[in-house]
C-alpha cells in the first residue's frame, strides 16, 4: 500500500469512466441513428437484397382460322445458355462447346442476344432454340461443359410455315423506339412482341400479363425459396375470319408467281382468305436472324413483306369497267340497250386510241362490252361522264380510299380528277387535266391506282345491294379475364353506293356473261366441277406503266387481275386475285380465282382442276 | 495458493463474474443464428433432445464451459505469482510470435499467418499476448512510478518497447486489430499511471505528422477500409461491401428486430464474417435497437465493475492489471461495434466475450479471471 499515497485510483478511473460512457453513446447514437431514424430505408435495402423479381413469360395468344384451327401454338424450345459464375474459365467452356458442336467459337459469342447486359448469375445465351441432336451431344458431354444449362424456353410456332404469314405476322425482341414508346409501357428489354401482321396490330390482347415471381436468394445468387408469385395471365385468343382451307388454295393458286388473292364474304365484310406472293415463314423471327437475310425480306426484289393484298397498288385495268359501267348507267350517260361501235380504235385529239381487240368488236351493247370488255364503248362512256363523274363513282366503290383493314399501313390507292392534278402538280403545265386522260382512266389505266382489297370492297359492294363493308380479319376474341367486346369484330358500313338496283342488277348481267356467255374474257373463272354454281366477274389485264430498266423483259408483262362472285344470283363469296407480270387476267388471274370458288363451294381439290380450254380471245 | 483465506472469499466479486458469463450466453443466442445451418446434425452435444443446427454454437459452448476452468484458474493466481510470472509469459508470447511467422510453424488462413496448429485447436499467440503485455506492464510500470506530473519520454522508452515490438510483430502476420489492440492496451496503461502533458503534446503532434507516411506504409486493402469509411457506395461490391451490408442488417433491424433466426442479411449470408467480426450485426438485426442496447448496457455494466475493481485495488500493480484488462475489454468492444455500424474502418478485432473463437473467449475470460483474483485478494497482504 505504499504507493497509493501518491496515486488516486478513484481520479482515474472516474476519467476513464468518463470517456467509456461517452465512447459507448456515440454508438447508441449511431444506432439510433441506422436503426430507429432511417430502419425504414435500411429494411427496404434488405429485402432488395434478398428478393429477386423473375418475370413469367405468359402464353402469347393462340390464333385460330374462323373453324377454330389452330394457326399459331406456342411451343417449348430448347436453349443453351452460359452461367459465366458457374465456369471457372467461359473462354475455355465455349470454345469446348464449340468443338463438341463443330462451330467457330465467335459464332457462339456474337449473337446479340450473348452481348446484352446481365446481372450476376443471369445466363447468357448462346445458341437458341437448338436441334434434338445438338441438344444431345451438349447433354452428353455436359460434365465437360461448367456453367453451361439447358433452358426451355416457350417459342412462337406458326404452324404452317409461311402460311397467311402477311396475316398473321411475326414477334420478335421489342426494339429500343418500342421501349420509349408509350404504347408499349411496362415491357421490359427482350420481350418479344408482335412486329407485324394479326401480331402487331393485337399485341396488347395477345401479350397477356406476364406474371411476377419473387425468389428469395442468398448472396450467392442461388435460389433459397419463393416468396412471393403473382401468376402470369394467358394471351387472348384471337379466331381470325379466314378459312384455313380456302387460304391454302388461295396460296396454291400464287405458288412461284407474284400476286394477291383475297377472298371476302360481301354480305358480311369478313375476309376469308388473303394471300399475298412471294411469302416468308414467320418461323425464322423464333431464332436470330441474319441481317443479310432481314435486308433480303424488307428490300429484296421480291418484297417479301409486302402484303399486296393491301400494300399492292395496281391500276384495275378492265376490272375498272365494273365502276365505269354502273356510273354510266346512274348518270344516264348511257342505256342498257344504246350501242356503239367499237373498229378497233377510238379517234380522239390527233391519235387513236386503241381497244385491246384491234379487228374491233362492231356494234356492242353494255352487256356484250363488259362480256368483251371492250375499251371503245368505256372511251365513249368516259368521254361522256369526264373525270370528275369518274372520280365520283369510283369514290363512292371505295377506290382511292383506304379500307381500314387496320392490319397493315394501307396503299390507299389513287382515283384522279381534276382536283388531285391540281393540288398533286406544281407544274402549272401539269395542273391542267386534258380529255385524253380520261379516255385512260375510263379503262382502268393512267393514274388510277388500287388494291386488290379495295376491288374486292368494291366488288362486294356491287353484290350486296350497294354497301361498302369495312373489310375485316378478327372474329372473336376471347378473352382469359372477363369478356372482351370490340365492335370492330362485326360488319361496318363505311357507305352506300346510292345507285338504284336495277342498275347494279344490269351491271351483274353482264359480270355473268363475262365468264359465261361464249364470246366472254373469263371462261375460265367457272367452276367445272359446279356447273350448278354460277360464277361472274370481270378480268382485267394492267399495262404495268413504270417501266423499270434494270429488269427482265417479264417485268414489263402486264398485270392479270380477275374480280369475281359466286353464285351470281345470291353471292356468297367475292374473290379477287391479281398476278404481276401474269398477262391476261382470263388466263393467268381467272384460274385462281376459280379455284378458290371451287374449294368454297365444296369442291375437293384433289378430283383435279380440269384445263378448260381457251378459246375466247382475252382482253 | 491462498484460497484458504476467507476473507477472500467475503470479496469475492460474484456480480462481475455473472456479467462474464452473461454476455456469453447472450453471445450463445445470437452465434446459433449466426452459425444457423437447416442441414447441419448435432456436433458435439448428440445426447441432447432435439436437434442443434448450428455448430459454432456448439464449438462456442464447449469453449464456454472449459472457461469456467480459465476463469476458476486465473482467480486462483496469487498476486504474487502474476508479478513472478510476469516476465518469463510475456518472454514466451514473444517467442511464440516470431515462431507464427515462420512459415513452416505458423498456418496461414485468410490471408495472414496468425496460427499455430496444435491438433485439437489453432494457438492465436497475439491473443496470449494481450494477457502477457497486461502483466509485464503493470509490473514494469508499478515498478517504475513516475515523479509528480506524470512520464517522460526517457521513462516511456523501455514500456513503450514492451508493447511496440509485440505490435510490429503482430503486424507482420499481418493481423492490424490485433496490433492496434496491443498499442491501445499499451498507451492506456501509460496512460493511467500519467504521461506529462508536454510529452502527450509533442506525442500527438509527431502522430498528426506521422500520419502521412504511414498511410503509405498500410496495405491498399487497409487503405481502402479507410476510404470506404466515408464513402462505402463508392465501391459496394469490393471493400465497401462489408460495412454496405453490415449497416443494412443493423439498419434492417429496426426497433424490435426481424427476429431470431428471421435475419435475412445473415441467414442468406449478405452479411460476411456474421459469427466472427460481425456477430454484433447479427444481433442488430434480429433483435434491433432495443436487444442492441440491451447488450451494449450489459458492457457498460461489466466495464463500470471492473473499474469498480481498479478503484478498490491493493495496490498499483493489481490495480494495474485490472484496468489493463478493462482497456482491453472497453477498446475491443468499442472499435468492433464502431466497425459494425460503419463509424470506424473495419479492422478485424472480434467482440469480446460474444465473437466465436475459442482462443478469443478463453482469453478473454482469463482475463476476467485475472480481474476477479484481484477483487478477492484487496483486503489480503502479500505474502512472500
Amino acid at each position: 500500500m505504499s504507493e497509493r499515497g501518491q496515486f488516486n485510483l478513484q481520479q482515474r478511473v472516474n476519467i476513464a469512466l468518463g470517456i467509456a460512457a461517452l465512447c459507448l453513446s456515440l454508438i447508441i447514437l449511431r444506432l439510433w441513428y441506422l436503426q430507429v431514424l432511417r430502419g425504414d430505408f435500411f429494411r427496404e435495402k434488405s429485402e432488395n437484397n434478398r428478393l429477386n423479381t423473375v418475370y413469367v413469360p405468359a402464353p402469347r395468344g393462340l390464333i385460330y382460322d374462323r373453324n377454330g384451327k389452330e394457326l399459331v401454338t406456342n411451343r417449348p424450345s430448347v436453349n443453351i445458355e452460359l452461367v459465366e459464375e458457374d465456369a471457372p474459365n467461359p473462354k475455355q467452356t465455349i470454345s469446348t462447346l464449340a468443338s463438341i458442336l463443330g462451330l467457330d467459337p465467335a459464332t457462339l459469342t456474337e449473337n446479340p442476344a450473348y452481348l446484352r447486359k446481365r446481372r450476376r448469375f443471369e445466363p447468357r445465351l448462346l445458341l437458341k432454340d437448338v436441334s434434338r441432336d445438338t441438344l444431345a451431344k451438349v447433354a452428353a458431354r455436359r460434365y465437360q461443359l461448367p456453367g453451361v444449362i439447358i433452358n426451355v424456353e416457350p417459342t412462337r410456332n406458326y404452324a404452317y410455315g409461311p402460311f397467311a404469314a402477311h396475316v398473321l405476322g411475326y414477334i420478335r425482341e421489342i426494339t429500343r423506339t418500342q421501349l420509349d414508346s408509350p404504347q408499349f409501357a411496362g415491357y421490359r428489354i427482350g420481350d418479344l412482341v408482335g412486329q407485324f401482321g394479326i401480331e402487331s396490330r393485337w399485341e396488347s390482347l395477345l401479350q397477356g400479363k406476364h406474371g411476377e415471381q419473387r425468389v428469395i436468394v442468398n448472396a450467392l445468387g442461388t435460389r433459397i425459396g419463393e416468396f412471393s408469385y403473382e401468376p402470369e395471365v394467358a394471351g387472348s385468343e384471337v379466331t381470325l375470319t379466314l378459312d384455313y382451307e380456302l387460304q391454302r388454295v388461295a396460296e396454291e393458286g400464287l405458288k412461284d408467281k407474284r400476286g394477291a388473292v383475297v377472298a371476302l364474304d360481301p354480305q358480311s365484310g369478313e375476309i376469308l382468305a388473303m394471300a399475298s406472293s412471294p411469302a416468308f415463314d414467320p418461323n425464322i423471327f423464333a431464332t436470330e436472324i441474319s441481317s443479310d437475310r432481314w435486308r433480303d425480306l424488307v428490300f429484296g426484289p421480291d418484297k417479301k413483306l409486302n402484303n399486296r393484298v393491301v400494300q399492292g397498288g395496281y391500276p384495275p385495268g378492265s376490272v375498272f369497267k365494273i365502276m365505269m359501267a354502273v356510273a354510266g348507267l346512274a348518270e344516264g350517260v348511257v342505256t342498257p340497250n344504246e350501242r356503239i361501235n367499237c373498229p378497233g380504235f377510238l379517234h380522239f385529239g390527233n391519235r387513236n386510241y386503241r381497244c385491246h381487240k384491234q379487228s374491233g368488236h362492231g356494234s356492242v351493247d353494255l352487256k356484250e362490252a363488259l362480256a368483251q370488255s371492250c375499251d371503245v364503248y368505256f372511251y365513249t362512256v368516259g368521254q361522256r361522264l369526264g373525270i370528275d363523274r369518274i372520280h365520283e363513282f369510283a369514290s363512292r366503290f371505295g377506290l382511292g380510299r383506304p379500307t381500314r383493314l387496320d392490319l397493315v399501313e394501307e396503299n390507299p390507292g389513287l382515283i384522279p380528277s381534276t382536283e388531285w392534278k391540281r393540288r398533286y402538280f406544281k407544274n402549272p403545265e401539269d395542273k391542267k387535266w386534258y380529255p385524253g386522260e380520261t379516255l385512260s382512266v375510263a379503262i382502268g389505266q393512267g393514274a388510277v391506282v388500287t388494291t386488290p382489297l379495295q376491288i374486292a370492297r368494291a366488288l362486294a359492294a356491287l353484290v350486296n345491294g350497294g354497301r361498302l363493308l369495312r373489310p375485316y380479319l378478327v372474329k372473336s376474341v376471347a378473352a382469359t379475364e372477363g369478356e372482351f367486346r370490340d365492335d370492330r369484330f362485326g360488319p361496318e358500313e363505311q357507305g352506300r353506293l346510292d345507285v338504284e338496283k336495277r342498275i347494279l342488277d344490269t351491271v351483274r348481267e353482264g359480270l355473268v356473261a363475262v365468264v359465261n356467255d361464249p364470246r366472254g374474257t373469263g371462261h375460265r373463272a367457272q367452276i367445272a366441277e359446279r356447273k350448278d354454281i354460277v360464277v361472274a366477274g370481270k378480268t382485267g389485264t394492267a399495262q404495268v406503266v413504270s417501266l423499270n430498266l434494270s429488269g427482265s423483259h417479264e417485268h414489263l408483262n402486264d398485270h392479270a387481275w380477275f374480280a369475281g362472285y359466286a353464285p351470281a344470283d345470291d353471292p356468297k363469296i367475292v374473290v379477287v386475285a391479281l398476278v404481276e407480270n401474269g398477262g391476261h387476267g382470263g388466263s393467268a388471274a381467272a384460274p385462281v380465282v376459280s379455284r378458290v370458288m371451287a374449294q368454297y363451294f365444296g369442291v375437293k381439290p384433289a378430283e383435279g382442276e380440269s384445263q378448260q380450254s381457251v378459246t375466247s380471245v382475252e382482253d | 495458493m491462498d484460497f484458504l483465506d476467507r476473507r477472500m472469499w467475503s470479496q469475492f466479486d460474484w456480480y462481475l463474474l455473472a456479467l462474464a458469463f452473461l454476455i456469453p450466453i447472450c453471445g450463445l443466442v445470437v452465434l446459433y443464428s449466426a452459425g444457423y445451418d437447416p442441414d447441419a446434425s448435432d456436433f458435439l452435444l448428440k445426447w441432447l433432445p432435439g436437434e442443434i443446427k448450428s455448430i459454432p454454437f456448439e464449438k462456442q459452448l464447449f469453449f464456454l464451459g472449459v472457461g469456467v476452468l480459465v476463469v476458476a484458474a486465473a482467480l486462483s493466481i496469487p498476486t504474487a505469482w502474476l508479478q513472478r510470472l510476469a516476465y518469463p509469459v510475456y518472454g514466451l508470447c514473444f517467442i511464440l510470435l516470431i515462431a507464427v511467422l515462420i512459415p513452416k510453424i505458423g498456418i496461414v488462413s485468410n490471408g495472414s499467418r496468425r496460427w499455430i496448429p496444435l491438433g485439437i485447436f489453432n494457438l492465436q499467440p497475439a491473443e496470449f499476448m494481450k494477457t502477457a503485455l497486461i502483466l509485464t506492464l503493470a509490473r514494469y510500470l508499478s515498478r517504475n512510478l513516475p515523479r509528480p506530473g506524470g512520464y517522460g519520454f526517457r521513462q516511456m522508452l523501455v514500456p513503450s518497447l514492451l508493447f511496440a515490438l509485440p505490435m510490429y510483430l503482430v503486424a507482420r502476420q499481418p493481423d492490424l486489430g490485433s496490433a492496434l489492440s496491443l498499442g491501445a492496451i499499451g498507451f492506456s496503461m501509460l496512460l493511467f499511471v500519467g504521461i506529462r502533458v508536454r510529452a502527450l503534446v509533442i506525442m500527438a503532434l509527431t502522430l498528426v505528422l506521422a500520419a502521412y507516411p504511414a498511410w503509405h506504409h498500410l496495405h491498399p486493402y487497409q487503405q481502402r477500409r479507410v476510404l470506404v469509411l466515408f464513402d462505402p457506395d463508392a465501391d459496394p461490391k469490393g471493400s465497401g461491401y462489408h460495412i454496405t451490408q453490415s449497416k443494412i442488417a443493423v439498419g434492417s433491424g429496426q426497433i424490435l428486430g426481424k427476429g431470431f433466426l428471421n435475419g435475412t442479411q445473415t441467414q442468406l449470408e449478405f452479411l460476411p464474417e456474421h459469427t466472427t467480426d460481425f456477430i454484433f450485426s447479427v444481433l442488430a438485426e434480429e433483435w434491433g435497437f432495443i436487444g442492441c442496447v440491451s447488450v451494449i448496457f450489459l458492457y457498460a455494466l461489466f466495464l463500470v465493475r471492473i473499474l469498480r475493481v481498479v478503484a478498490r485495488s491493493k495496490d498499483v500493480f493489481t490495480a494495474l492489471v485490472a484496468f489493463g484488462v478493462c482497456a482491453w475489454f472497453f477498446f475491443h468492444t468499442f472499435i468492433n461495434i464502431g466497425m459494425v455500424v460503419g463509424l470506424l474502418p473495419v479492422v478485424g478485432i472480434p467482440l469480446p466475450l460474444f465473437s466465436y473463437g475459442g482462443s478469443a473467449l478463453l482469453s478473454c475470460l482469463f482475463g476476467v479471471g485475472l480481474v476477479l483474483g484481484v477483487a478477492m485478494r484487496r483486503l489480503s497482504y502479500a505474502r512472500g
